[in-house]
């Protein structure tokens, strides 16, 4: 096999096309920079609501309309200096909290039904997603989402702000047949949630494992000893249906938003 | 195999070969590929120094980008406060006055009637036509697939003239405003089965005081001697054949036994939610609401009144606390 | 165990004859190397199983959104539980034996050389296939890791990437020990593929498990969504796209018997991709939660996109320049070209739906996933067709058992793929309108569910445009079936004549 000496791109192109560890080297090289450069950034920039161990979550910079910063505390929920101290006497408006023990175990529920494969929970800044769904999200509303629930598809509404609208007897209803409260729907009825028991220790696991995240973790104080031992008596006879029903309903009140303040950026 | 000089038209190949047959010709790429490809990275490189693109902190912050040259720099906060800008003020003529006004007000005036007929439509389809059906027509659980606790409206039906908690806008708009939860404790303790049986049929029979257990069971507490229900509990009227619930005699029976929102795990469960709370509606909002379902034409007819009495209505309503649901 | 390995070969010649029936032949060349296809064919074959079952499923999630009664109220058959299928059975099962079966295919040959291990590549075929039935299993049973495209839970993510790395790095072995002075276009797409992927997957499915089923991500919200699109968009971008770039290298040029079109081109092309890909991940996160900067940054250089894709896509047609009279009467290269067609139509889509103004409309809609049908369909899918056909001729070192069927699967694919982007494009527009509609007095002018009704007859349309393309691939199995039993007759006949 004769081997053609004249080169018709670039020496450097002909000795990768030669050489299986260079082109291997080189195209490891290549994919590497766009990644590194919009993922890691967000791991240190403001407003990533990337708060670590730091309560203060001193990253997160919010200004009201004044340009004053708005304290953080007021963002994200923090027992040290909130009136209420624990996540049972939590109300809405105090900040972004964790969710509460039959919560989590109901987003677990919501994920394993793939609701997010027609659901997002990410509300743009746009007028008309403002008059159906309310305030736009922001990034510390999800910080405690561990596996983001955001989704890519819309076959239903948003359920960023779900919480509260409507109430558990008729989210119930809903869930076990869409089409006999609204026949329109194309969702499928999930009422053989209403017969299986919540894991219990599966759900506590998951909690312990939400304090050992490397990032955002559920702070200790928080998800204290006293909080996690009485986890396990709230959950016990509770059904699946009743945990997404509580997961529902804890979606979109935690933050207290004030009218013409930037959030973003 | 050949010279392998699969050429093609004459051009030649760089003269590698592959299994066989497989070469590459030594064509230039066009040259408007060449152009578009040095467009393209001019371009990427103009974009982001445009747009906020470049991940560097500059005081706490990312660079925000030099801006457009008509419109400055853009932020997608920016875009929505324009957006907003356009849609305000279509609005606004109408807001301001709304803003002000009772709902009374607003049944009154035709322009202002009409506008908010229009903007009620999806609030109330996204909002309460889950529970109110589209329109108000009622959306009904029936069949094996409910249990008997469950049968029946899910919301009471808003486009006729019964009524649970009275039927002038401004009920209504106490309603939304406040959300409601009637309470029927359970009596599944005080009747025996045949006073049951026959309390049971009197109701069926729309004719619940035919019997005097109705009096002495505590019936006419909540739903007047005469069994027309008292708005301000908004006990049903049980003698207009109007079911709220399951109006079969096993129905009734069971809204007897175990109550409505009575705790009481089999009790029937009716929770309309508290809008203020909810934080979903504003306040606008809420009166546009109960404008629009009065307009379903069940509402009525005396909260049309005369513009001072309905202020004083109104006042009234205010001043009354809105009833606490959870 | 080492007896078992030693034999795997053995033993899948065996099940194969035992399956098709006659006995497997292997490949003649025109230049006397002995490769190691045994594999390739049983990758070829399980493509085109993979073929039928994933679409199928797709019709059935379309069918679902159509006439949700589907749901037969079970949870194994829901559609949340079942979508997942679908994506991973077309995605993984059927795109992942066409990639690995080509992938073999191609660097033994342009390469001159067996396999740098053929047990190695068996175990990828076994494992391979293992994941697939696992995913088969856990998927309607709920278990899932929630993230797009990577549903899969922990356990079997490891087994991913232990034959994912045995695959690349097979095949990277095979292009060390190749026997031509340069490395072929088509290997270079596929290194860029193995490279990429394995980073991928290893960094977005970092998380820590709960039980054996179970594993919560270790990154939350905003950095969990980047990694998370990182991962999706590249996905698409080196695996359905470069992967399927590296078939395209391949059998183009063989097909139509002609050089590729340009060399600089194919070079331009390839740097340009595997360097500007990485950067779109963040098209998918505009205007969420995100810093401003995030979704710029993806979105121009997704624009910027066009160009080398483009370059791609004429670098295959204009391989055809002189030829093109070949179409006529070869049905093979029908689906090759058509696929450049349509790849060429979703990376304009793509870009365009990447600009600003038109992601806040198309965010959240059937339009994404038209496109997504239009790359799936139209490029991944054709273009896999057109090379099935042409290995399993090869493999078998036979005709066709029938060429008509192979134009009228062509044919079927075409209208059953037009029928299904035309459906979800007017769908997904037209819901993106509704949604953002104002009238006159400022108010919006549909309520949701109105949307939800409107898209009905598109659901429709989609599932027949789905069925009909469902029917192509049954068209295949048949053809390919026959084609490989017709194979082994002819030769057991030969066989007892060269005895006689
Ligand atoms: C096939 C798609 C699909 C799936 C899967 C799905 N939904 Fe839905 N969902 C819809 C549609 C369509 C609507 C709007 C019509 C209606 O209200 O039923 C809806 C409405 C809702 C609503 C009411 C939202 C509102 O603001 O009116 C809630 C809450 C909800 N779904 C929760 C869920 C949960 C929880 C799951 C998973 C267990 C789920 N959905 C799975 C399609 C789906
Ligand atoms: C979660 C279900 C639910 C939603 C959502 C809901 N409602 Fe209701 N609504 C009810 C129930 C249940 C009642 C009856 C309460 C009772 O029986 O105690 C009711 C009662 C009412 C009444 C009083 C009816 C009467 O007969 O006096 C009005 C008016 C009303 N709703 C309007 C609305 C409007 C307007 C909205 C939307 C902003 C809305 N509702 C949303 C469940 C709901
Ligand atoms: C504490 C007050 C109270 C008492 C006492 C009470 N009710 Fe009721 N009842 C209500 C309320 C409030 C409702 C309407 C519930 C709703 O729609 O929220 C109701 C509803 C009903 C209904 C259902 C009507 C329909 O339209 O479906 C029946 C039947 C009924 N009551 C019968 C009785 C009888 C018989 C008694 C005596 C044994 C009784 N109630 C005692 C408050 C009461
Ligand atoms: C018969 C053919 C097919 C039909 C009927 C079909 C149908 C569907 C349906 C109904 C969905 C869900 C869309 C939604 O949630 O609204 C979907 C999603 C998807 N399908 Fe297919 N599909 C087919 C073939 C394919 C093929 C061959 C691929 C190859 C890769 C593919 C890749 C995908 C992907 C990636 C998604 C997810 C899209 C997204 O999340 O936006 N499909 N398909
Ligand atoms: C230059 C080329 C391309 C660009 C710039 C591009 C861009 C985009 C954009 C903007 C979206 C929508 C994101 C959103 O709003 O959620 C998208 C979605 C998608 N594209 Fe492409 N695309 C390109 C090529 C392709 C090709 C060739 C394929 C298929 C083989 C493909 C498969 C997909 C898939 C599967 C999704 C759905 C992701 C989801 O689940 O939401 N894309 N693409
Ligand atoms: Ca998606
Ligand atoms: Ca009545
Ligand atoms: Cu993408």
């Amino acid at each position: 096999m004769s081997d053609h000496d004249k080169l018709y791109s670039t020496k450097l192109q002909d000795k990768i096309e030669r050489n299986t560890l260079l082109m291997f080297v080189l195209t490891a090289i290549a994919v590497s920079v766009g990644g590194i450069v919009e993922i890691v950034p967000l791991f240190y920039l403001p407003n990533t609501a990337m708060c670590q161990n730091d309560p203060t979550c001193n990253n997160t910079q919010h200004k009201d309309l004044q340009g004053n910063a708005i304290p953080m505390d007021k963002i994200i929920w923090n027992p040290a200096t909130s009136a209420h101290k624990t996540l049972d006497e939590w109300q809405p408006g105090d900040g972004v909290r964790p969710y509460k023990a039959l919560e989590l175990a109901g987003r677990s529920v919501y994920i394993r039904e793939g609701c997010f494969l027609c659901h997002s929970q990410m509300i743009r800044p746009f007028r008309d997603e403002k008059d159906r769904y309310g305030h736009y999200s922001i990034a510390e509303e999800s910080m405690y989402d561990h596996t983001y629930q955001w989704g890519s598809k819309r076959t239903g509404p948003d359920l960023a702000r779900v919480g509260g609208k409507y109430s558990d007897e008729w989210h119930r209803k809903h869930l076990k047949y869409p089409r006999d409260v609204v026949p329109e729907s194309v969702m499928p009825n999930y009422f053989f949630l209403d017969k299986a028991a919540v894991n219990v220790d599966s759900a506590i696991h998951t909690m312990n494992v939400m304090t050992k995240m490397p990032f955002n973790p559920v702070p200790r104080t928080i998800y204290t000893d006293k909080y996690l031992d009485g986890a396990k008596a709230e959950l016990e006879n509770k059904t699946e249906m009743d945990a997404v029903i509580a997961f529902l309903q804890s979606l979109g009140n935690h933050v207290k938003f004030e009218e013409g303040v930037n959030y973003r950026d | 195999m050949s010279d392998n000089q699969n050429s093609a038209g004459g051009v030649p190949t760089t003269g590698h070969v592959w299994d066989d047959d497989l070469g590459d010709l030594v064509n230039q790429p066009p040259r408007w590929w060449m152009l578009g490809l040095t467009a393209s990275a001019v371009w990427v490189v103009v974009y982001w120094l445009m747009y906020p693109s470049i991940p560097f902190a500059t005081s706490g912050d990312f660079f925000k980008g030099i801006g457009l040259p008509a419109t400055g720099q853009w932020t997608a906060i920016k875009e929505l406060a324009e957006d907003q800008a356009v849609l305000d003020a279509v609005r606004k003529p109408y807001e301001d006055k709304l803003k002000d006004m009772t709902p009374a007000a607003i049944l009154a005036d035709s322009e202002l009637s009409e506008y908010v007929t229009r903007s009620g439509k999806v609030l109330f389809s996204d909002n309460c036509a889950g529970c109110h059906g589209q329109n108000g027509v009622g959306s009904e659980q029936k069949g094996e697939k409910f249990a008997v606790r469950e049968q029946g409206l899910m919301a009471p039906v808003l486009l006729d003239d019964d009524w649970l908690f009275g039927g002038k806008v401004d009920d209504i708009h106490t309603s939304i405003v406040g959300g409601r939860q009637g309470m029927m404790m359970a009596h599944k303790d005080m009747v025996s089965d045949a006073e049951l049986d026959t309390l049971a049929n009197a109701v069926a029979a729309g004719n619940p005081a035919s019997t005097p257990l109705f009096a002495e069971k505590g019936c006419t507490a909540c739903h007047g001697a005469d069994g027309k229900g008292v708005a301000a509990m908004g006990s049903a009227n049980l003698t207009d054949k109007i079911w709220r619930f399951d109006g079969s005699l096993e129905g009734i029976k069971h809204t007897i036994r175990f109550g409505v929102n009575s705790g009481d795990p089999m009790a029937r469960v009716a929770v309309m939610p508290n809008f203020t709370t909810a934080g979903k509606l504003s306040e606008v909002d809420m009166k546009k609401l109960a404008v629009y379902v009065y307009k379903f034409g069940g509402g009525q007819a005396e909260a049309v009144a005369p513009v001072a009495e309905v202020a004083a209505v109104s006042a009234v309503a205010e001043a009354a606390p809105a009833p606490e649901a959870k | 165990m080492g007896y078992l390995l030693g034999n795997i070969e053995q033993l899948s010649r065996y099940f194969l004859t035992l399956l098709l029936g006659g006995d497997t032949v292997e490949a003649t060349q025109a230049t006397p190397v002995k490769y190691d296809m045994d594999v390739v064919r049983w990758f070829t074959i399980m493509a085109v199983v993979y073929a039928v079952v994933g679409t199928l499923v797709g019709v059935y999630v379309a069918a679902e959104l159509a006439w949700p009664f589907l749901n037969f109220d079970l949870a194994e058959l829901s559609f949340g539980r079942l979508r997942p299928l679908h994506t991973n059975a077309v995605i993984f099962a059927f795109g992942g034996c066409v990639l690995m079966a080509t992938g073999f295919y191609i660097v033994q040959r342009t390469g001159q050389t067996k396999l740098w291990s053929n047990t190695l590549a068996w175990f990828t075929f076994w494992g391979w296939n293992l994941i697939i039935v696992l995913a088969v299993i856990t998927l309607p049973l709920g278990l899932t890791s929630g993230k797009e495209y990577a549903e899969l839970v922990w356990p079997i993510d490891i087994l991913i990437a232990v034959v994912w790395l045995a695959f690349g790095l097979n095949h990277i072995m095979t292009t060390v020990i190749r026997k031509t002075s340069h490395i072929y276009v088509s290997n270079w797409f596929t290194m860029g593929m193995i490279v990429m992927i394995t980073y991928l997957h290893v960094v977005n499915s970092m998380a820590i498990p709960v039980s054996m089923t179970e594993a919560f991500s270790i990154y939350s919200g905003v950095q969990d969504a980047m990694i998370q699109w990182w991962w999706g968009h590249n996905a698409v971008g080196f695996y359905l796209t470069g992967g399927f770039l590296g078939i395209m290298y391949y059998f183009i040029p063989k097909q139509s018997g002609r050089p590729v079109f340009s060399y600089r081109l194919s070079v331009l092309h390839f740097w340009t991709l595997t360097f500007g890909y990485v950067w779109l991940g963040a098209h998918h996160l505009q205007y969420t939660a995100l810093p401003d900067w995030t979704g710029s940054l993806g979105a121009a250089i997704s624009l910027a996109m066009i160009i080398p894709s483009w370059g791609g896509a004429m670098n295959g047609m204009m391989t055809l320049s002189g030829a093109w009279d070949k179409l006529r009467t070869d049905y093979i290269l029908r689906f090759l070209v058509t696929a450049m067609a349509f790849y060429a139509m979703s990376t304009f889509d793509g870009p365009v739906m990447s600009i600003k103004s038109v992601n806040a409309l198309s965010h959240y809609t059937d339009w994404t996933v038209g496109h997504v049908h239009a790359g799936a369909l139209g490029w991944m899918a054709m273009i896999s067709f057109g090379a099935i056909y042409h290995m399993v001729k090869k493999l078998w070192n036979t005709e066709m058992y029938s060429e008509r069927l192979v134009n009228v699967h062509f044919w079927v694919s075409l209208i059953g793929a037009v029928t299904y982007i035309v459906a979800m494009w007017v769908s997904g527009i037209m819901q993106g309108l509704m949604w953002r509609d104002y009238d006159e007095f400022g108010s919006l002018t549909y309520t949701f569910i109105e949307s939800v009704s409107a898209m009905h007859p598109y659901y429709v349309m989609r599932t027949v445009g789905g069925a009909i393309f469902n029917l192509g691939t049954w068209i295949m199995l048949f053809n390919v079936v026959m084609t490989v039993r017709q194979a082994g007759a002819v030769r057991s006949v030969n066989a007892v004549a060269a005895k006689a």
